[in-house]
């Protein structure tokens, strides 16, 4: 190399980094002005399809508001919506495209227990949140590192809140109908047990969700002489299940879920739904958060999911805003500063922010509950609404 | 036990008769355009939605939406088979099968933007079932359900052995082009085929709608066991479409008594495996080429 050539390098190289060290502060800028992006992965269709929508909605009525506010600490927020069709494949498909494409930091509002379990461990080994509302055991349980956490109360305390209401209804002999889903073996075996402890038995049939007609199900409940039967399955099959039940004149009590006999399912069918109670977890109602959804939602009284995934963004952009980090990794470290362990009690994402921003230590009181979360990411209280159709009507009973 | 193998087996014939209706749709469609038409399944959902239209809106008894649903299936499939299907016929039958099943996807897609995601139901009363012989029970619909497919295969087959059109269709399955020397215009016999195995899945689709629910993806869950029953008794064959909806009807009905549901695609697929294995064409096709 001539000493010119060298000369020419050294320039060169003088010049690169010259224009490195003026370009640099602006790209760190950028970085931090850059907007935050955040996923929805809700069932748009399939069995889940009467709650996507509506959740996804609301998601999207939060980062608005936020948005109008000035963002977290400034920076915008983007949202991006995907339908997991109630669907594992569609799900994993949908969450490869949020994670790899829009590069999300978290994805909120998965419902079905088999679409989160396959979406889960795309979401830990990428370092992006996921907050669900599925409630089968065995979510929580999976090493997903602190990258998750449910508003949805496990399926332990489901099945023991689920015995204990048939008991009270009078249950000595309980017939288990579902198809195989994450939470099915867990659900009964904690059915059981409550029931066992009140001196009644149970049976577990689980049937094939895709078939017309469960004529054939239904008898072999039957041949169990059930006082009750417990419905475990999503709404399209309950449906299907619930006629066939009726036509086969059982005229002993239903139980199911409040998502399976909802109020459109109870509204088609009538006669076929008449004076069958369901149960589901219970929002806050009264609560802040909850007035908040029903105003978004344009209902007085918002479902369960509604104001889970309510409770999700508003966590997370608080959390986001606590870490002065957008990153999962971020979320995941602070997720739980802002949702328990005292400090000022807010009920939506724009004051949480702006108090955060003020330097003050927050505790966030949700839709769906206190949002107070256990080291696995399972929710440590929440109260039931137990309900029944009358007439094509869901009615309350109570909540407790 | 004998009691709850009975029962099974009349849940299972009766199921089996109104899954034929749209196997024979199915088959006839492969038998003249030589292509297995996965559009079929989506074609059921479309037919229920149409006769549900006639029932809810116009009022129509469902003996008459019955008619609506045929003719409903029959002009999307037509429709179909037009946009979809046709201008890929040089590409060869498994690019029609292909473009078949995304055809299929879209007409769902359709019918969820058409009419939402919530189930819905005709306007009809539900029945409690009639007991007999003390033990067994039969639901009055079933019972029209199951009248109403065997009418509709009785038609089918005076129309395929009596009319002109139906002999043309057997011809043209038969040897297309030993038709096309005797005058027939195998193109019209086309268009007559996918409109009559269409208006079939139609039918059996608001039958099956009629004693279950109806939702746009009610056609996913039809797919599967027509496509087996037709596969099962040999692809092309009309008899062999109905035997082959029994043995798949009485099948999966039979085997809840014994075997966990959950692999039940598994006992439909080693049924199909086992025809298949000691007869090639299924159990009423014949060998080609």
């Amino acid at each position: 190399m001539t000493i010119q050539q060298r000369r020419r390098t050294l320039i060169q190289g003088a010049s690169a980094l010259a224009a490195g060290a003026l370009f640099a502060p602006a790209f760190v800028r950028a970085q931090a002005n850059a907007p935050i992006k955040l996923g929805t992965l809700t069932p748009l269709t399939g069995a889940g399809g009467p709650y996507g929508p509506v959740m996804a909605n609301t998601v999207k009525a939060v980062v608005d508001t936020v948005n109008a506010a000035g963002g977290v600490r400034g920076r915008r927020v983007e949202l991006v919506s995907e339908d997991d069709q109630t669907n594992p494949e569609a799900g994993v498909r949908a969450a490869r495209k949020l994670i790899d494409v829009d590069k999300v930091s978290a994805i909120m509002g998965t419902w079905a227990s088999s679409v989160t379990t396959a979406v889960a461990p795309l979401c830990w080994e990428s370092k992006t949140f996921l907050c669900t509302v599925s409630g089968a055991d065995s979510i929580t349980q999976l090493p997903h590192q602190g990258y998750l956490v449910r508003t949805q109360p496990n399926t332990t305390l489901q099945g023991r809140k689920f015995g204990e209401f048939a008991l009270e209804l009078g249950a000595k002999r309980v017939f288990y109908m579902s198809p195989q889903t994450p939470f099915t073996q867990s659900v009964f075996a904690n059915i059981k047990a409550a029931l066992e402890k009140g001196g009644a038995t149970a049976e577990l049939l689980i049937y094939d969700d895709k078939k017309p007609s469960l004529r054939t199900e239904v008898d072999q409940a039957l041949r169990f002489r059930p006082d009750l039967i417990f419905m475990g399955g999503y709404a399209p099959d309950t449906t299907v299940l619930v006629k066939d039940v009726f036509r086969a004149n059982f005229r002993g009590k239903l139980l199911t879920l409040g998502y399976a006999v909802n109020q459109r399912v109870a509204e088609a069918n009538p006669e076929a739904t008449e004076g069958v109670y369901t149960m589901a977890p219970s929002p806050a109602e009264g609560s802040g958060a909850f007035k908040r959804v029903a105003e978004i939602v344009k209902n007085a009284n918002p479902d369960p999911y509604s104001c889970q995934v309510y409770d999700h963004v508003s966590m997370v952009l608080m959390a986001i805003a606590q870490g002065r980090d957008s990153s999962g990794a971020a979320i995941r470290e602070n997720i739980r500063k802002v949702s328990q362990g005292g400090g000022r009690a807010v009920d939506n994402a724009v004051d949480g922010i702006r108090a955060i921003v003020a330097g003050e230590k927050v505790d966030y009181n949700g839709a769906s509950g206190p949002c107070d979360f256990t080291d696995i990411g399972d929710i440590l209280d929440c109260k039931f609404r137990y309900e029944q159709a009358r007439k094509g009507k869901i009615e309350l009973i109570r909540v407790a | 036990m004998i009691d709850a193998l009975v029962q099974a087996l009349i849940n299972g014939v009766i199921a089996g008769t109104i899954l034929a209706v749209p196997a024979i749709g199915f088959s006839a469609i492969f038998a003249v355009l030589n292509y297995p038409n996965f559009t079929i399944g989506s074609l059921a959902a479309a037919g229920a939605y149409a006769g549900y239209l006639a029932n809810t809106q116009l009022g129509w008894p469902l003996a008459l939406a019955l008619g609506a649903a045929f003719a409903g299936a029959a002009v999307v499939g037509v429709a179909h088979e037009w946009a979809a299907v046709r201008p890929l016929q040089k590409a060869g039958a498994l690019i029609m099968a292909i473009a078949s099943l995304a055809g299929g996807i879209v007409v769902e897609n359709l019918l969820r933007f058409a009419f939402g995601n919530e189930q819905r139901g005709y306007e009809l009363p539900l029945a409690r079932d009639i007991v007999f012989a003390e033990v067994y029970r039969i639901g009055p619909q079933q019972m029209k359900n199951f009248a109403m497919a065997l009418g509709i295969m009785a038609a089918i087959w005076a129309f395929l052995r009596w009319t002109r059109t139906g002999r043309s269709m057997r011809a043209v399955a038969d040897n297309r082009d030993l038709a096309r020397l005797r005058g027939i215009d195998p193109e019209r016999v086309a268009v007559v085929t996918v409109a009559v195995g269409a208006g079939l899945a139609g039918f059996g689709g608001m039958l099956i709608g009629l004693d279950t629910t109806l939702e746009p993806f009610m056609g996913q869950r039809l797919l599967l066991s027509i496509f087996a029953a037709a596969v099962l008794g040999g692809l092309g064959s009309i008899p062999g479409a109905v035997a082959g909806a029994l043995l798949i009807g009485v099948v999966e009905e039979v085997s809840v008594l014994f075997i966990n549901p959950a692999y039940k695609s598994a006992v439909a697929f080693a049924a199909i495996l086992l025809v298949l294995t000691f007869r090639p064409a299924g159990l009423f096709g014949t060998r080609q080429g």
